[in-house]
């Protein structure tokens, strides 16, 4: 009977040692309750901690940083442009105090920055254009060598770097201002895309643009055949004339100098042109009668003078 | 009802000893438990970050197997020697990823805007490695997914500042080196401990839509190497041939120049000889040429009349052309001319 008391009395003991001990983890902070109000400093370092049973309650906290993620929203910027926005942020607990007394879990302080967060996106959109939130500096386009491009990004004032620090700037002080306990580390667009109705009409702006370069490469290949094409005839021109220049100056040279040299040769004396005469006659003679020729011949001439007797 | 119990209660009572057969059985169970609860095992991949109460002690564990104190030390094993992969606008099929992951459309995440306010799909793997554990589990909460979350927002910020075309054709090496540098400034803004081994595009696109008319590009763009092409082979056809040909009308033009004034030479120095003799014996050279050149030709033509001057009238009867032109068969044409 004894040890069976003994034996209870120490569970009890164990329990109540236990149940007075707890674990705060790396990555964790923790406020202390007693009867629902936060007593002591907030345990912001890890390691084993004391309570009171049955009166000190516990609540731990995300000392990490945590995620907040925007809904994809429809919002407009200056110049009326429809758009769907979608942004993330990281947060933390700050003062576990100050978070435990305004907002107690981490859905209320969700709900909180949601508030803050999208109504500071959605004025920081407003008061830019959508290229002012794409672009962020005004750096020179590399140019496609093949399309031969001759692309120009809009001039931009501020950018989107500028803009998320404004957004984060103003949604920080609002954050300070709420005395929420919590504070933001980060904003980021994730994702900013045209609405379905927008994204059409840009696609057909897109496809537009490429078929205007589809057009210009295959004039330019015409005209660049044609040119080539063009090149080639004159090349034929002057290269067939060119021939028949040189061709007949040579032929023009020889022949001037044969009759030199053949009226060097006749024109020695009257009596030379004579005997040129009358050898040439006789070689054409020799050159031009053939079987057809019908030659009548009277017999006082020269040949056959001597038929009618040796005169 | 409860007064018929104890009889049976009485009747089923255990035999002695069993209860403490149990009370050993119960010790064994809880040794066991503390022995297994005593050991780890870490992968030749991972680390173990230990924590004593909580704390973390500083001491990591390698690869093997470690000892730890039961219900006060905490294991976390973190895998920093493995190549870790987010895949960013795609799926691998096959390949696992976590439920938030898998509820996302990849569409959403690689539809994104250009700087000329086009629309662009972007495609990309970052390869990462944790370098620092600790930084890794207690500094960020859901750290895999903040880090997708950072790989989006920094792609569509470096993509946002490019041209379609860069995005898409000449600017892909220069986005992906922006996109890593500013991938990890922002992995060491919010501590998580990871470092950036490598960003790399896969498919880069235009939307589904505009597909068909970039293609059309790269087609009109090959449409016109090929009429270049054509035409210069056809030039390259016909000019060097032109050439050719010309140079073969100077060398033949050369020629009949060569020929003609040695004709003209040849021709010359013979009549120079032949007058040479001439002149010593004018009359009867000449003759003598007369009568030989008759003799030759008289043979070769085909009729010879021979007319005496005493002779008149005889021209006329001579039908010149009969025995020629008009053939047997065929009546003779009315003037009896030739064809």
């Amino acid at each position: 009977m004894k040890g069976t008391v003994l034996v209870v009395l120490a569970l009890i003991l164990a329990l109540l040692v236990l149940s007075s001990v707890f674990v705060v983890d790396e990555g964790q902070q923790a406020i202390k309750t007693r009867f629902g109000e936060p007593i002591g400093a907030p345990i912001t370092e890890p390691g084993l901690k004391w309570k009171v049973p049955l009166v000190d309650r516990l609540y731990v906290l995300e000392k990490r940083f945590l995620e907040w993620d925007g809904r994809v929203t429809n919002m407009q910027t200056r110049e009326k442009q429809p758009i769907l926005v979608d942004t993330y942020a990281r947060w933390r607990i700050l003062d576990p105090l100050l978070f435990f007394q305004r907002l107690r879990t981490e859905v209320q302080a969700q709900a909180r920055l949601d508030g803050i967060l999208n109504g500071e996106v959605r004025d920081a959109v407003a008061r830019y254009d959508l290229a002012e939130l794409i672009r962020t500096s005004d750096r020179e386009p590399v140019q496609d060598a093949v399309l031969d491009s001759a692309d120009k990004l809009e001039e931009i004032a501020h950018g989107r770097e500028v803009i998320r620090q404004e957004i984060l700037k103003n949604a920080s002080q609002r954050v300070r201002q709420a005395d929420l306990g919590i504070e933001l580390l980060d904003v980021q667009f994730k994702r900013i895309n045209y609405v379905d109705a927008v994204r059409d009409s840009v696609y057909q702006r897109m496809i537009a643009e490429r078929n205007r370069i589809a057009d210009r490469f295959r004039s330019e290949g015409q005209a660049e055949a044609a040119r080539i094409r063009g090149t080639k005839e004159r090349e034929l021109q002057s290269i067939q004339s060119e021939a028949f220049r040189l061709a007949q100056e040579i032929i023009g040279k020889a022949d001037a100098e044969a009759t030199e040299i053949y009226a060097r040769a006749y024109d020695q004396s009257a009596d030379s042109r004579a005997f040129y005469a009358f050898l040439k006659s006789m070689e054409t003679y020799g050159e031009t009668f053939d079987a057809e020729t019908w030659l009548v011949l009277s017999t006082s001439g020269e040949f056959y003078r001597y038929l009618n007797g040796a005169r | 009802m409860a007064r018929e119990r104890p009889f049976e209660v009485r009747e089923f009572q255990p035999p002695k000893g069993l209860g403490r057969m149990i009370g050993i059985g119960l010790v064994a169970l809880v040794a066991l438990f503390l022995i297994l609860g005593s050991f780890y095992q870490v992968e030749p991949e991972e680390v173990g970050v230990v924590l004593r109460l909580g704390v973390y002690t500083g001491d990591t564990a390698g690869p093997g197997l470690h000892y730890k104190i039961p219900f006060v030390d905490r294991v976390y094993k973190v895998p920093i020697q493995r190549q870790l992969t987010e895949e960013l606008g795609f799926r691998t099929p096959g390949l696992p990823v976590r439920l938030e992951v898998a509820r996302q459309d990849p569409k959403d995440e690689s539809s994104m805007l250009t700087g000329d306010l086009n629309a662009a799909t972007v495609e990309w793997v970052v390869q990462y490695r944790i370098v620092d554990p600790y930084k890794y589990l207690f500094r960020v909460r859901n750290v895999e997914l903040t880090f997708r979350d950072m790989g989006e927002a920094v792609m569509r910020e470096v993509v946002g500042d490019r041209t379609v075309n860069e995005v898409i054709t000449v600017g892909r090496q220069e986005i992906t080196q922006v996109a890593f540098q500013k991938l990890q400034e922002l992995c060491d803004h919010y501590e998580t401990g990871i470092q950036v081994d490598q960003v790399v595009l896969q498919d880069v696109t235009p939307p589904e839509p505009v597909k068909p008319a970039f293609n059309a590009v790269n087609q009109a763009e090959q449409e016109r190497e090929k009429l270049i092409n054509e035409a210069q082979s056809e030039y390259n056809q016909v000019v060097p041939r032109a050439r050719g040909e010309a140079e073969q009308t100077v060398l033949a033009a050369e020629g009949y120049a060569l020929e003609r004034v040695n004709r003209a030479r040849g021709e010359a120095a013979r009549f120079s000889s032949v007058y040479e003799e001439y002149r010593k014996a004018p009359e009867v050279t000449r003759r003598r040429i007369y009568l030989e050149t008759l003799g030759a030709i008289l043979p070769k033509t085909g009729r010879k009349v021979v007319v005496d001057d005493a002779v008149r009238g005889l021209l006329p009867l001579l039908n010149l052309d009969a025995g020629r032109a008009a053939p047997p068969v065929r009546p003779a044409p009315p003037e009896g001319g030739g064809p």
